[in-house]
């Protein structure tokens, strides 16, 4: 029972912070900077609890008054701590970020803290309802952040294509849902994989209908190929950090849900792996393509971000469905949130007012006034690249292994080639920032120190997480 | 014999009705429309012999939720002039159908495979409110309480999106 509470507890409190910081946000006193540190601690606090958890294997949450809705593993462990980090280094670059744009009000926070909660609760879910009202609380939450901007066009324009297609994911999850429950009787998870291992999964319309939808649902929020189409114009809309918070704790989430319901059983995966096998080549180099034609940088990361989700497409696919645990995902999303985290975090500080730098050529010359700041640019950008010793190439490292492993040759060279691609985006801006002629001398006083702070650590981060498999 | 007439009669109108709802030029029309949906379904709940459910989709969608979107319709005083012109919609909407008629067969399939199961009306009270309630609360409070959370983001969502700008600091 303890323990149960203990596993619950970062949970609660990332609820209960949200809940204080929405209704503190009615009073005058409280600043958009102060709001910033409390969401700051409260995913602190939430942190350190989630790492002082220890679990191995699963545990059932509260089994009789949560009827086994609920499980936490060490999977869903290391997810929620990718999550807890985002947002406390997503809150610390909005608190940046808003001192040269004008547009916070302390609600914001308590939305990145509620999506956060929602994004905790998918990691656990283990029932279809559950996840499908997980998944609109960290949807939610999410949209309105995008759209936090309302005298930008941009950013209007972005939420309603997100709102729109982000509501048709969310009602092909609900008509999977259906259709699983139609097949088997039940939404949890542990009693689809009952009647799979006791009718087979091909035996059943109801039951491939059901699951192709909810993973329609899925590839649709993890930007995967055929619905990817909304990702660049979103992540283009929304403000800087909120882009980082959708690129690394979003997706964490979803590919947490997306990989335990993949493991259900052995016969579900392999009933999917060929088209995801299609799905992660097609996502990859679509994902490659989009980002070589692209002059914005935040639209170059956006499209790099479905570049990544290719690779994370390949873990899935190499997945064993026995003894899961995650680890491989784990670690590449972990590796993945760092440096993207890193980058938009420079990016929060280094953009200027109004975000008016936001292209290759605006950071001509970056190395000559700012040379930390682009030293750390550069570790990021070679870490997503995975050039050795970054955390970046550990992850691909790992994922391209566990692929052979699993016999997929054919998918591991693919995702070198894809990688190998992907340095032509990645290195045109170190080349911009070192071998250009500067235009501007980037001479503006940095507003405040918490991003600049944050951003090295990041770039610590990077290096220890690629560090974390040798010493251990 | 008498509930398959009705099922199929609800079952034609709740289709027609969301068919209008996508073909009317008039949001007002649009609207009205839907309302035939949101009665015959919960026509068809009642065969369903969800007695509690019905009571609710009765009273809430095509009652409270439709009143509201017909307000906020009012409120927006749509002319004829104001709404797009729709030259090429007949292309859309054939070009539409043709492209989702591949996933209405395979859904067809799909819920022809589906056991069959007999309008006969349940007894022991089901679907009433004692029934629904204990099953609310014993097995599925997580999300019914989950739900909460949600409810208070929209709510938020709204005060920040569509509230007075000057207000907020």
């Amino acid at each position: 029972m303890t323990n149960d509470l203990m596993l619950l507890m970062p949970l609660i409190i990332v609820g209960a912070g949200a809940i204080l910081l929405m209704l503190s946000s009615a009073y005058q006193k409280l600043t958009h900077e102060m709001a910033a540190y409390g969401s700051a601690l409260v995913f602190a606090v939430a942190f350190l609890v989630q790492l002082s958890a220890c679990i191995t294997g699963n545990a059932v949450l509260f089994s009789g008054a949560f009827n086994g809705l609920l499980v936490a593993s060490s999977f869903s462990k290391a997810a929620g701590l990718i999550i807890l980090a985002c947002g406390f280094f997503t809150a610390m670059s909005s608190h940046t970020y808003f001192k040269q744009n004008d547009f916070c009000s302390p609600e914001y926070y308590s939305l990145m803290v509620f999506a956060a909660s929602g994004m905790l609760l998918l990691t656990m879910a283990q029932e279809l309802i559950t996840v499908f009202i997980a998944l609109e609380i960290m949807s939610l939450a999410i949209y309105i952040l995008v759209g936090y901007d309302r005298k930008n066009v941009i950013s209007t324009e972005a939420v309603l294509k997100y709102l729109m297609l982000g509501a048709f994911a969310g009602a092909f999850l609900t008509m999977g849902a259906a259709f699983v429950y139609g097949a088997t009787g039940s939404t949890k998870f542990v009693k689809i994989a009952q009647y799979v291992a006791a009718h087979g999964f091909m035996q059943t319309p109801a039951l491939i209908g059901g699951s192709f939808f909810i993973l329609v649902a899925f590839l649709f929020k993890a930007a995967a190929f055929p619905f990817h189409a909304w990702v660049v114009d979103v992540y283009d809309g929304a403000s800087v950090p909120v882009t980082g918070y959708m690129a690394t704790g979003l997706k964490t989430a979803i590919f947490a849900v997306f990989a335990n319901f993949l493991v259900l059983d052995a016969s579900l995966q392999s009933g999917w792996i060929t088209y995801l096998f299609y799905i992660a080549v097609f996502t990859m180099f679509v994902g490659n393509l989009i980002a070589i034609g692209q002059q914005s940088l935040k639209r170059m990361l956006a499209a790099s971000g479905i570049v990544h989700t290719g690779y994370l497409l390949i873990a899935l696919v190499a997945v064993s469905t026995k003894d899961f645990t995650g680890s491989v995902i784990a670690y590449y999303l972990a590796a993945y949130a760092a440096s993207t985290l890193g980058i938009f975090c420079a990016l929060s500080y280094l953009g200027g007012a109004g975000e008016k730098r936001s292209t290759f050529d605006d950071f001509k010359g970056l190395a000559k006034s700012r040379p930390y700041s682009a030293a750390a640019v550069s570790v990021f950008l070679l870490s997503m690249a995975g050039i050795p010793p970054t955390a970046g190439f550990m992850g691909k490292f790992y994922i391209i292994t566990s692929a052979i492993e699993a016999g997929q040759v054919t998918l591991a060279v693919l995702g070198i080639v894809s990688s190998i691609i992907s340095m032509w985006y990645y290195l045109r801006l170190i080349i911009n920032m070192y071998f250009c002629e500067a235009e501007e001398q980037f001479g503006e006083a940095v507003p405040s120190n918490l991003a600049p702070i944050c951003t090295f650590v990041l770039v610590v981060c990077v290096f220890a997480i690629s560090l974390y498999p040798v010493v251990i | 014999m008498f509930a398959d007439g009705l099922f199929l009669g609800f079952a034609v109108l709740a289709v027609l009705g969301a068919a209008g709802l996508v073909v009317f030029r008039h949001p007002m029309n649009g609207a009205m429309s839907f309302v035939v949906t949101l009665i015959s379904l919960a026509g068809l709940y009642a065969l369903l012999s969800a007695k509690l459910i019905f009571a609710l989709q009765l009273i809430v969608y095509a009652g409270a939720i439709m009143s509201l979107i017909v307000f906020i319709i009012m409120f927006l005083n749509i002319q004829p002039s104001d709404l797009p012109k729709e030259e090429t919609k007949l292309v859309y909407i054939l070009g539409g159908l043709a492209v989702v008629l591949p996933i209405g067969l395979f859904l067809a399939k799909i819920v022809k495979s589906l056991p069959l199961s007999s309008t006969a009306i349940l007894g022991n009270d089901f679907g009433g409110v004692k029934q629904v309630g204990l099953l609310l609360f014993k097995d599925w409070l997580v999300p019914f309480e989950i739900v909460s959370i949600l409810l208070l983001i929209s709510l938020i969502g709204a005060v920040v999106l569509a509230g007075k700008k000057e207000a907020v600091k």
